[in-house]
């Protein structure tokens, strides 16, 4: 992908797990249930903070590396 | 057996190890060893300082009460960081550029260098951060105790010591720890190696504790699924149905203000951070960390409320759960995990908001003191003075907030106070990076708004059980106003103070920045600053506000001030590495307003923006140009460039006249050329019949004695060669006249096909007499096309007559084949003669160009058919040429298009050249 996309996937990818977590749509998972034990809503955060975890990893990876900033050399 | 004593010992050798740590790391940097401190993972480990007793022990009491609330603290950052493209990267890319030292220097270099607004920043960083130092009080004196409380002989020499008491000496041995830390010189960039070292290591040390005793929780427990049921069996509301309120949100809200606000965060993420692509892992990194660090703490909260005695605090779960089981040295290293938390906060944020004060309060007062004349003693010495006072006053503060709030218990909420605090610099922050128009006097009022409603409605309020004041105005408002109330304020009434205090003081604090953004200008050097924060990554290079200050000062004045503040080493260094770039050797480098900006810059690292402005400006304001004078001198050059600009692009113009004319008169003489030429080949032309008429006439006038049948044949020949000259003289005529556009033209929709069957007609004649045969292919239906059907029908005619005349194969054939496809009407006429050779095909459209001739009888044409043929298809705007199908013979195509029933009833009344 160019950087033009990718920069906007990275910005995707944030506004979405912004989204995700909050309500109306975390609401959705809010349904007095188990997995694993676990209440819904529980496995569902998690389940999307790794999810953007993963994302994040991938755009590192992928977004481009821009030249070095110039920081002077330390005198010290 | 757990003792306090021996507890305290062992936090004690921590303390130790942690700062052998830091001199071994300090050293190894010191020595130019940095790839091990210069890794990306310690860097991101160094940031999990977000993580402090308040996650360690905090979380776990959060989760035991409010439920799910507490990953909001953890999810907030998430967000952040994995967006690190949009703010993290730009924070980090400008305090590089800038040498930002701290958020108080951020904000104040953007808005103009304000030292006001800096001094009010630092000022609200100190009291806002001062619950979240109580807070690490509280904890570690809370899990001492729990500890020492565990037993009666536990107690040891903390007997007859209370909670305060015991606060008041860890407050006291962290402030030493701190200073001992932290302090040892005043670096460049203000980083310090040896502490983000020591800071990683802690941040390994409380992951690993937490993960332990979570793991313990869920294998004492049996497992997940136990521990949940369990709980559900116990009355626990494990499916909190408030979940996803209001406070959710303002908890997601504060913690991104936090992570990015917070002095301590700040400082490790961007002032700390050594190169900008480590960002790249911190982005998935940290968010992992703080993923793996709430992974356990519901479970742990669940299975401590189920376990534990009624009334037993939450918060100390983690310590006093393992306790209870008898695991001695579980429960010493889930103290050490706290410990840690703790420790790292405190040194941390004391470090970056110590810096924030000798920066920004006591440079300021000692610079205004002093007239920038006697600043004795060196700046170097004052500043890490005035740092250590800092740090003693910050933990100071701390230890006297816990004072007057010992009487709550939780943990959570104290360090909200915090975050809603420091959440008052995130609008401003937000507006440095990407939006120009913001000014100095906006953001000022905006925090300082901000700050008020704060300390109203949410700081305050801490204070309700020491102060019966306090109380009295929670709960009927200042002088009984009711809608003053603190917790409902402005009349919001019914919803959680938290919300209340985060959404007023936000609100208010956005609202005041844009709206006086709005209505209030900015001055010349915060346009410029605004210009280099918010154009950051538009500009090749490094841009400085350079050339601000110009003035009279020496060398020797510029190395008095640095060596001040820089000390005399890395002065020295400094103005030799600029000498040299500046090729003078043995004497100071020129006080240019470029090595006046970056010398400024170095100071600010230092000192911070505002202060080395000022600094540096008493210095050398013998005639310093003000900025407004350096814009005019810029409107002026602006307005030369223009001019200049102007007479270039007319010039440009004269010279591009000048060539076409160039142009069209060598395209004049070109033609004139052409008409000679054509004008010899006619002559040539009509000279061949011409001499053959004449040579004939005059054997009839002299020989009287001819045969009657050779007269017969010399004047059939006349005749022929008359019609011949006629022929040639009309179509020169008509090639002229359409040449030259001088007969009217009209195209009019006209079938092509009928064209096509009425020239077939005329050649079947002519084929049948030279036993040819002519084969129609493919025909398209009727096919309407703008043009003239006679001279269509012309140019057919002479297309297939040639095919016809010119071909001497033992069978000859020509076939003849038309289509419509694509808005295109094409005719092809192929025969089996012996083509054309591939010299003429260039010329073949030529006049006067005659293909060669094979072995007929056929009398030569004059050369003119085939160029006035393709005149004809141009004017109707197709095509005739000549295509190479690879088979033997010629094959001539005509390609006209076919246009849309509309264009076709325009084109009778268009096109009349």
């Amino acid at each position: 992908m160019e950087r033009g996309k990718l920069e906007s996937a990275a910005l995707f990818l944030t506004i979405l797990g912004a989204m995700l977590i909050m309500p109306p749509l975390a609401l959705l998972f809010q349904i007095e249930r188990r997995f694993l034990g676990v209440p819904a809503e529980v496995i569902y955060l998690f389940v999307v903070w790794a999810g953007m975890i993963f994302g994040a990893w991938w755009l590192g990876r992928h977004l481009p590396r821009d030249r070095e900033s110039e920081t002077p050399e330390d005198d010290g | 057996m757990l003792s306090a004593d021996f507890v305290i010992a062992t936090g004690i050798a921590y303390v130790g190890l942690l700062f052998l740590i830091a001199y071994v790391s300090d050293r190894r940097a010191r020595r130019g060893k940095q790839s091990f401190l210069r890794s990306p993972f310690v860097y991101t480990l160094a940031i999990s300082v977000y993580c402090t007793s308040w996650t360690f022990y905090g979380a776990v009491g959060s989760a035991a009460r409010n439920g799910l609330e507490y990953l909001a603290i953890y999810l907030g950052p998430t967000l952040v960081f994995i967006g690190w493209w949009f703010v993290l990267r730009r924070l980090v890319r400008i305090s590089h550029n800038q040498r930002i030292t701290s958020i108080a220097d951020l904000l104040s270099s953007r808005f103009g260098k304000s030292s006001r607004l800096a001094v009010l920043v630092t000022v609200i960083a100190v009291i806002a951060i001062s619950p979240y130092i109580a807070l690490q009080l509280k904890a570690v004196t809370s899990s001492i105790q729990a500890i020492a409380g565990a037993r009666d002989f536990g107690q040891g020499s903390l007997a007859g010591i209370d909670d305060v008491g015991l606060a008041l000496g860890v407050a006291a041995g962290m402030a030493l720890f701190t200073i001992l830390f932290g302090t040892r010189n005043v670096d460049a960039k203000e980083q310090h190696h040896g502490v983000v070292a020591a800071i990683a290591f802690e941040a390994i040390v409380k992951l690993a504790a937490l993960i332990a005793v979570g793991v313990f929780v869920v294998f004492a427990g049996g497992g997940f699924e136990a521990i949940f049921s369990r709980a559900e069996a116990a009355g626990l509301d494990i499916y909190s149905s408030e979940n996803f309120d209001s406070r959710w949100i303002a908890m997601n809200v504060l913690s991104v203000a936090a992570i990015i606000c917070l002095p301590r965060q700040f400082q490790i993420t961007v002032v700390e951070n050594s190169d900008e692509n480590h960002l790249r892992t911190a982005g998935w990194a940290f968010p992992t960390y703080l993923l793996l660090m709430s992974l356990f703490t519901l479970p742990i909260a669940l299975y401590g409320l189920t376990r534990m005695p009624a009334g037993s605090n939450p918060d100390m779960f983690v310590l006093t759960l393992p306790l209870a089981a008898d695991q001695q040295g579980l429960a010493l290293f889930a103290f050490i995990g706290g410990f840690s938390s703790a420790t790292s906060m405190i040194i941390v944020e004391s470090i970056a908001l110590s810096i924030m004060v000798s920066n920004h309060i006591v440079m300021p007062l000692v610079l205004r003191f002093t007239q920038g004349q006697g600043v004795g003693g060196g700046v170097s010495e004052l500043l890490l003075n005035s740092r250590r006072f800092s740090i003693a006053l910050i933990l100071g503060l701390g230890f006297f907030y816990f004072y007057l709030t010992r009487d709550s218990d939780a943990l959570a909420p104290i360090g909200l106070i915090s975050f809603c605090g420091v959440a008052q610099f995130l609008p401003a922050i937000i507006a440095a990076l990407f939006w120009k128009e913001a000014n100095v006097r906006a953001a000022t009022g905006g925090v300082a708004i901000g700050f008020v409603i704060w300390a109203w409605s949410s700081f305050m309020p801490s204070f309700e059980s020491s102060s019966p004041l306090v109380a009295a105005i929670m709960a009927e408002g200042p002088w009984g106003i009711g809608w003053l109330r603190p917790e409902a304020l402005f009349g919001l009434d019914g919803v959680d103070p938290l919300v209340n205090a985060v959404f007023w003081s936000l609100f208010l604090n956005t609202a005041t920045l844009v709206v006086a953004s709005l209505l209030s200008s900015q001055s010349s050097l915060e346009r410029v600053q605004a210009t280099l924060f918010a154009d950051l990554f538009h500009r090749n290079g490094r841009t400085t506000g350079a050339a601000i200050i110009r003035g009279s000062a020496t060398s020797d004045d510029l190395f008095f001030v640095a060596k001040r503040v820089l000390g005399e080493e890395r002065a020295k260094a400094l103005f030799a590495t600029a000498a040299e770039e500046a090729g003078v050797i043995r004497s100071g480098p020129e006080p240019t307003p470029q090595f006046i900006d970056r010398l400024e810059r170095e100071l600010a690292g230092s000192i911070g923006a505002a202060s080395a402005h000022v600094m540096l400006s008493k210095v050398v304001s013998g005639d310093a140009v003000s900025l407004e004078e350096v814009f005019e001198i810029a409107g002026e050059t602006q307005q030369v460039i223009e001019y200049s600009q102007k007479l270039e692009r007319t010039s440009t113009e004269l010279r591009s006249t000048a060539q076409q004319l160039e142009e069209a008169n060598q395209r004049l003489r070109e033609l004139d050329s052409q008409k000679d030429e054509f004008l010899s080949q006619v002559s040539h032309e009509v000279r061949t019949p011409m001499t053959s008429i004449r040579s004939f006439s005059e054997i009839l006038l002299e020989e009287g004695r001819l045969k009657p049948e050779e007269r017969q044949r010399f004047v059939t020949t006349i005749h022929t060669e008359s019609l011949r000259l006629t022929k040639l003289l009309d179509e020169i005529l008509d090639l002229s006249a359409l040449e030259r556009g001088e007969r009217t033209w009209e195209n009019v929709p006209i079938d092509a096909e009928a064209a096509l069957d009425r020239a077939l007609e005329v050649c079947t004649a002519l084929a049948s007499q030279r036993s040819m045969r002519v084969v129609v292919g493919t025909r398209a239906p009727r096919a309407l096309v703008a043009g003239d059907a006679d001279r269509l029908c012309q140019v057919l005619i002479n297309l297939v007559s040639n095919a016809i005349k010119y071909n001497d194969a033992a069978a000859p054939v020509v076939e003849i084949r038309s289509s419509a496809a694509r808005r295109r009407y094409v005719i092809e006429i192929a025969d089996n003669g012996p083509g054309i050779a591939k010299a003429d095909r260039k010329f073949i459209f030529e006049k006067f160009a005659r293909g060669e001739q094979g072995a007929t009888s056929v009398p030569p044409g004059v050369g003119l058919g085939l160029a006035i043929s393709r005149e004809i298809i141009t004017r109707m705007n197709g095509k005739l040429e000549l295509v190479n199908t690879g088979e033997p013979g010629a094959c001539f195509r005509v390609t006209l298009p076919l246009p849309d029933a509309r264009t076709l009833a325009a084109a009778g009344t268009a096109d009349g050249a």
